[in-house]
Formats: structure tokens, sequence, C-alpha cells
């Protein structure tokens, strides 16, 4: 018998079957997140509205969020070992460790809660609420994604993990509210360590100590979490987990080049929804992720064949940093000011550009900390920059919207030398746009509007000349 | 003449003395604040050290907001105002700017300094954020890459002789900041915070020869002077992430209301003093076990339990009546720490803390010299 949910369900590309079988876990799910019947209609309109659901593979992807989140809400009830890491992060020892035990869930709560209680439900800010009241206080530019997180657990939506992944190789708040999460809740951490000590001018080259260091901080921790979730790490996790997620990285690149077609054949906030996968599920999501992209890049194929697209030919293009993950009217904005985005720096960095190690390094944490140091995410900020300046005649760009995250300082510290270098190195317009990519109450689409349309306006113009 | 006029005439000269140096053939390594860049590597190969320690001046911040956003501490903003605008006459007289780089808000620096002062010849170095010895191994990688650096930037090689003549220096003055410190443990204290404060913001740069002779002088003239505070006198720890020189306006609100600092615990603004470092063997090996493993973490480090332990021993040891918690805002490790260690302190130590906040705008200063009243009140009963 049908649910009042069937028909969300359903939308997000859920088979019938599918629904039967998921009933009793998706109510129980329900329950903890404060879910019921009068929430459907606003979130059947809210996912019509801001995702291409006449796409098969969108509405596939949306239910791997779903599941994603209902695995993560039910993942104690499983019986399962929790262990939380942060996003963005070194995915490798994440993969390691869902590769050695089918009784360990690994995941990044705060994007789960993102992607599906703020994209598809417009329910993230009571959650938020929560991380503010307890510890992570607003006005203090404290990020976003860890108010989710610590709100989500006050709240009792998400289960106490039994152990978390600090990322100290690229954030600060990270690794400092993982203390706080001890400090409330008693869970050990295991810090994987490591330094953005990159001279200017450096990238890409990088010190051999930096793989050696970082490399030793993911054997140490994966060390850690043997001992504290009672696992042994098989010796061949990181070839396993490589070749289980590797159709996800090469479905990235075979979609960067899809997105090279004029007009684009989709938009931003599909694009986010299945990047933003790739760095946040270690399990089920990005398993069910691969399948729904395979249809996702089968039907866009299909669209550049036919030479339709979402945007008119010959919009102008620019490159973004990341689509919103909470807020899907702040993703579209781009687009409804007339601007085609084809490329984001997120999808640059795990599927645009190639990466190709150079050293021979032995142990699983090495080899992972040289594939990181080589695609420059924790090399530094130059690294990053230069992503951009790449991706300009790869995806023939009219410009930039370099997005810098105010609550972010790894990304924040891009905010003024990306625009003056990009300018100069490609010639091509920068819009420097400050905002916050996880939560929309102060930076909303409306607030950051006139901004994009502007810019836009001066694209158009400059493009028409 | 006392010794604080002694250390202020010799800073009055300082700038014009650095020039007369350059003009001899001596290099002038200007470096970033954060206590882990060894001075010794830098005295060992005759050049001179300067820490860019000034800031507290809002001007300064309105300057930087052209070259980095506003979201990162007020401090590390200041440093970029000043490398740009020229208003630190300090960065103006540099050869070489070194920075070792502990958090995202010094990597902004780091980067400007980079980026918009190429002319600028720089080095930078990492220090890791947790303590094991592969974290010890990369720090002491570090200094020895700088060691080279300065080596090949002046011309003159670091032989074990030198290093070792260098740490003994800085280990004098070191054991002399320790011994002013510990004078502060009695009862009736005859130090007070500002002056210790003082002490330390002119060691970043002054002669390290004649720092040391003020040193000596401060200690004999504060062993014969009367007591300055009072046994009554509410004692405060005083922590926080950095104490700026130009920065004074918490000990000046404190000191107003009788409070007496005895102890300061802050990551940049203060010189870690309280380990010596050996003068045995491989001496990279020994400045690398002093400067990284043996000193007290800042708050950056994972997990910062090493710190906020240490916080409530000081606690105990300098018979603190109160814990005055100091940040700048949007250096984010403090401002979560801020939340949960109170609850700790009061359980293990049984003292209150206040947590300030500053962005080096004088409009705090109303609400900051309440807060700070009520709670002297507080603690007084």
């Amino acid at each position: 018998m049908g649910s009042y949910y069937d028909g969300l369900f359903s939308l997000c590309g859920f088979e019938h079957e599918e629904i039967e079988k998921e009933r009793p876990r998706i109510e129980a799910s329900f329950e903890k997140l404060g879910i019921g019947p009068g929430d459907m209609e606003a979130a059947c309109s809210r996912v019509s509205r801001y995702h291409d659901v006449s796409l098969e593979g969108v509405r596939k992807l949306l239910g791997a969020w779903l599941k994603e989140l209902i695995d993560l809400v039910l993942a104690r009830e499983d019986g399962r070992k929790i262990v939380y890491f942060g996003f963005p992060a070194i995915l490798g020892p994440g993969l390691m460790l869902c590769a050695s035990s089918e009784h360990v869930f690994v995941s990044a709560p705060d994007m789960v809660l993102d992607h599906t209680m703020g994209q598809i439900f417009n329910k993230l800010g009571p959650i938020l609420e929560a991380g503010e009241a307890n510890g992570l206080p607003p006005g203090h530019a404290l990020c976003s994604l860890w108010q989710a997180k610590i709100g989500g657990i006050a709240k009792g939506m998400i289960p106490v993990p039994d152990l978390a992944l600090a990322s100290s190789y690229y954030c600060d708040m990270g690794s400092k509210a993982d203390d706080l999460v001890t400090a409330l809740y008693g869970v050990p951490i295991a810090y994987i360590d490591g330094i953005m000590d990159s001279e200017w001018g450096e990238y890409p080259g990088y010190l051999p100590e930096r793989v050696h260091y970082l490399g030793a901080q993911i054997n140490k921790a994966m060390e850690k979490a043997e001992k504290v979730l009672g696992i042994k790490i098989a010796p061949d996790a990181w070839q396993r987990s490589r070749k289980n997620s590797q159709p996800f990285r090469d479905n990235l690149a075979r979609l960067t080049e899809v997105m090279k077609a004029d007009p684009v054949p989709v938009g931003l906030a599909e694009l986010e929804l299945l990047e933003a996968l790739s760095g946040s599920s270690t399990g089920r999501g990005i398993q069910e992720g691969i399948k729904a992209m395979n249809i996702l890049i089968h039907e866009l194929e299909g669209r550049v064949e036919a030479g339709l697209g979402i945007m008119e030919k010959g919009a102008p293009r620019i490159m973004v940093r990341l689509g919103h993950t909470s807020d899907p009217a702040v993703t579209r904005l781009y687009e409804d000011a007339g601007l085609a985005v084809p490329l984001t720096y997120i999808l640059a960095s795990r599927g645009g550009v190639a990466v190709k190690p150079r050293g021979n390094y032995g142990t699983p944490g090495e080899i992972i900390a040289e594939y990181e140091m080589t695609g420059g995410y924790y090399h530094g900020t130059e690294a990053q920059i230069r992503l951009y300046e790449k991706a300009a005649e790869l995806m023939k760009l009219d410009g930039f919207v370099a997005q810098y995250l105010y609550n972010c300082r790894p990304v924040a510290t891009i905010s003024h030398i990306q625009k003056k270098y990009l300018e100069e190195k490609t010639g091509l317009p920068v819009l420097s746009l400050e905002i916050d990519n996880f939560d929309s109450r102060a930076y909303s689409a409306d607030s950051l509007r006139t901004k994009v349309e502007t810019f836009a306006e001066m694209l158009r113009a400059k493009k028409g000349r | 003449m006392n010794a604080l006029a002694r250390l202020d005439s010799h800073l009055k000269s300082r700038l014009e003395d650095l020039s007369k140096a350059k003009e001899h053939g001596h290099k002038i390594i200007g470096y970033a604040a954060g206590g882990f860049l060894p001075e010794e590597l830098v005295l060992a190969c005759g050049a001179i050290p300067l820490c860019f320690i000034q800031a507290g001046d809002n001007a300064v911040l309105r300057n930087s907001a052209a070259y980095v956003c506003r979201w990162f501490d007020p401090f590390w903003r200041s440093q970029v105002g000043y490398l740009t605008s020229g208003k630190d006459p300090y960065y103006n007289i540099v050869d070489l700017i070194v920075v070792p780089i502990t958090d995202n808000h010094v990597r902004a620096f780091s980067n400007a300094v980079g980026f918009y002062t190429p002319e600028m010849r720089s080095f930078v170095f990492g220090v890791p954020h947790v303590k094991d010895k592969v974290a010890l191994e990369y720090y002491r990688k570090g200094i020895g890459r700088l060691r080279k650096e300065l080596e090949d930037f002046t011309g003159a090689e670091i032989t074990g002789s030198r290093l070792k003549q260098s740490i003994e220096l800085c280990n004098r003055e070191r054991e002399l900041f320790r011994n002013i410190s510990l004078m502060r443990k009695r009862r009736n204290v005859n130090v007070s915070g500002r002056d210790f404060v003082a002490l330390h913001h002119g060691s970043f740069l002054a002669d390290k020869e004649i720092m040391i002779d003020i040193l000596e002088q401060f200690i004999k003239e504060a062993d014969d002077d009367d007591p300055l505070f009072s046994g009554n006198a509410p004692r405060i720890l005083f922590t926080g992430s950095t104490l700026a020189r130009g920065d004074s306006k918490v000990m000046d609100i404190l000191s107003d209301n009788g409070g007496i600092i005895v102890m300061e615990e802050f990551a940049e603004g203060i010189r870690p003093y309280r380990n010596m470092v050996q003068v045995e063997g491989d001496l990279i090996a020994r400045l690398a076990e002093a400067y990284f493993m043996d000193r007290i973490c800042p708050g950056w480090f994972r997990p910062g339990t090493e710190r906020l332990d240490f916080l409530i021993e000081l606690a105990e040891e300098y018979r603190a009546s109160g814990v005055i918690w100091y940040q700048l805002l949007y250096r984010e490790s403090y401002k979560v720490e801020s939340y949960f260690f109170p609850g700790i302190l009061r359980k293990r130590a049984g003292i209150p803390m206040l947590v300030l906040e500053s962005e080096y705008d004088a409009m705090e200063t109303g609400p900051m010299k309440t807060r700070i009243e009520t709670f002297m009140e507080t603690i007084r009963g």
C-alpha cells in the first residue's frame, strides 16, 4: 500500500519495488528527521522547480542522496560502526575503511543533510540553529557545514559517530570542531594532518617531504581507525577502493567532455548534485551515483547530438567554484541571469584535469598523498587558482564568477588574489563573489542577484561586440 | 635610566641602527609572529632577526581590505596592511621575509607576500598541527631548509660553534624572561603584566645583547622595588591567540580596575621562553625539539588539550583567580575552544573565565570595559 511520500520518492527516481523494499527504513528515518505528510507538497514542488527532473539521471541522483540520508540516519540501528569526515576531504581513507568492512559506514553527514534536508525539504534552518546553539555561534564566520553536522547530532537526527576522521590538512575549523565533538560527545578523532606551505610559484612542484608527511598521517589515522573500529584494513584496500570508485571519476571526466558543448546540455544544479556526491559518500550513495551518472551522461550525449541545451547557443560561458549545497535557488542564479556554467572548480579538480603522480611510493597513505599533491586541491592557493586558468581555454570560457566562501578560511584565502591573477593571465572578466555555499540565510539568491545580473549584462555586451 | 626607559630609548634609534648595520653588510631577516622561527639560525649567520609584531591600528586593517577579505584574524590582516602600505617601517627595512606557516590566517599573509610583493625575497616553511615523530621530522626539515636559505642569502656558513653561541645567547634571554615571570608567583607582585609584555614586544625588535642587558637590569630593579600590587588584587591569567605590540586595550582596562596579570599565554606576541635549547649533538635537531616538540602548542594544534591542560596548571601555579581569554575575531580555533573550556576550567581549577573578542576597533572599548569591570567584581565576590 502506498504512503504519503511515494510521490516524492518516484520523483527522485525510486522504482515502485524500491519504495516497497525501502519503506520501513524510509519511515524510521523520517521519524527521526521530523519529516511528515505536511512536507511533501513543498518538497515535490521544490524538486520540480529547481532540478531538471525530465532527465532520469537527475531523478536517480536525487534518489542516491535520499538513500545516503536513510543509511546515515539509521547507521546505528543497522549495527554499523560510524565514521564521519569533513568536506572537502581526501576521500581515500574513507574509501579504504569501506572496502575493508561492510559493517563500517563512512560519510560526510553535513553534506548529506544539506542535499536532502536543505535542497529537497527546505528544512535545514533549524538544524543550523541547533549547531549555532551548541558551540558554533553566528557572527563569527564559522563553517555552516559544521553547524549542520553539530546541529544534526544535537537534534538526534544523525547518530554520534564512533570515530571522526579530521581533515587537518586543509581546514583549521574542521579539526577544531572535531575537538568540539569530542568535548561534547567523547568521540575519538583520527587526525590526518598536512600543511599547505607552498611557496608562491611552486606549483606544480612540491617537496617530497609533504607527500611523506601527509602519507604517514593517513597511515597513522588508518591504524587508529583499525583500533577504534575493531577492523582490519586489508592490504589491497586502497586498490579495491580505487577500483570501486573509479567509474565515478571516469564519469566526471566524461561529463567534462559533454559540457564542452554549446549550448550546455545541463545546469549547474545537476552538476552540483553529482560532484558533491563524489566527495561526500563512500557507500551506497556513490554506487547509486555511478548508475545515475551513466544514465545521465547518456541522456546528455543525446541532447548534445540533437543540439539541445538548457541555455540558448552562444550564451556567455563562465566557471564557478561550486553550486550551493543546500539552496538550489542560489545555484540557479547564474543560469537565471543568462550565463551558461559548463564547469565548476570541483568538477575540474575531480574529473577535468588528468592526475599524473610522479613518484614511486610504497604505502597507501603516500600513494593517496601524492595524488592529492599533484591534483592541487590541497597543495595551496596558487594551485587552486591555476586550475581556473587552465579551464579558460579548455571550456572556451567568457569569464569567471570567482566565489569565495566567507566562512571557509582555506577558500577565503583566494578572495582577492584570484580575481587579479585570472584577469591578468586570461584577460577574461572576473566577478569576485562573496558567498556562503552551504547556508543561504545571509547570502540569499536575492542578495546576490544584482551582482550576478550586472556581470551577465557586461559579458553579453562584451561578447556582442 | 630604568630598564624600560632604556628599552624605549633603544627602540627609538633602532631603525637608524638597522640602517647602519645594513650599510655594513648585515642582512635583516623579517619574520612572521608565532614563535616558530629559531632566531638562533639568523644570528648564527651574522644577520639580524626582526619579528613583525605591530598591530592594533584599525586604519591599517582598512588598508588590507584591498588585498584580502575581511574574514581573517585582524592581526594577520594588519600584517597584510603593513606589508602593502609601508606603514610599518620595519617592513621596509628587511631584506628577506620568512613565514613559518601555522594556520590558514598565516597562509593568507604568506600568499600576500608571494603574490603582491614578488620583488621581496621570501621563504616559507610549514609547522605541523599535531605532535608526533613524523611531525617533528617535518619541522626539522623545514628549519633545515631555512638554514640553507639563510646561508645562501647571507653568504655566511652557519657553523656548529656559531650556532651554539647563538643558542646560548637566546637561552640567556629565555632564562631571564622565565625569571621575571616567576617573580609573579609571589603574593605581593612587583612586575606588572604591561611591563612584562612590553619587554617581550621590545625583544622582537631589539638587539639581542642589549635586550639581555635590559632584562638583567629589569630584574634587579624589580627586586629592589616595593611591590606594585597588594596581595588582594585579583590575579588574572591572560590568554589568547595574539597579543600585538599596539594592542594594549584589555591590559589597560584590567589595570585600571585593580587587576593584575600574573601570567600570559599567547601564541603570537609572547616569546616562548619556558624551555631551553640543549646545546649538545645535532643542534638543528635540538632547535626542532625545543621550538616544536617541547613548546606548549598554540590553539590551532590538534587536539588542543595540551594547551588547555597547561592553562589549568598555570592557573593553579600562579594562583589565578580568573582567566581572561582574549581572542581576535575570526580566529576559529580559539573561538571553538572558548565554548567548551570554561566548563573544564571551572571543574578542574574552580575559577571563572571571561571571553573577550576584538577586531581592533575603538568602539569595542566601552563594552569591554563593562564586561571586565563586572568580571572583576564577580571575582572579588
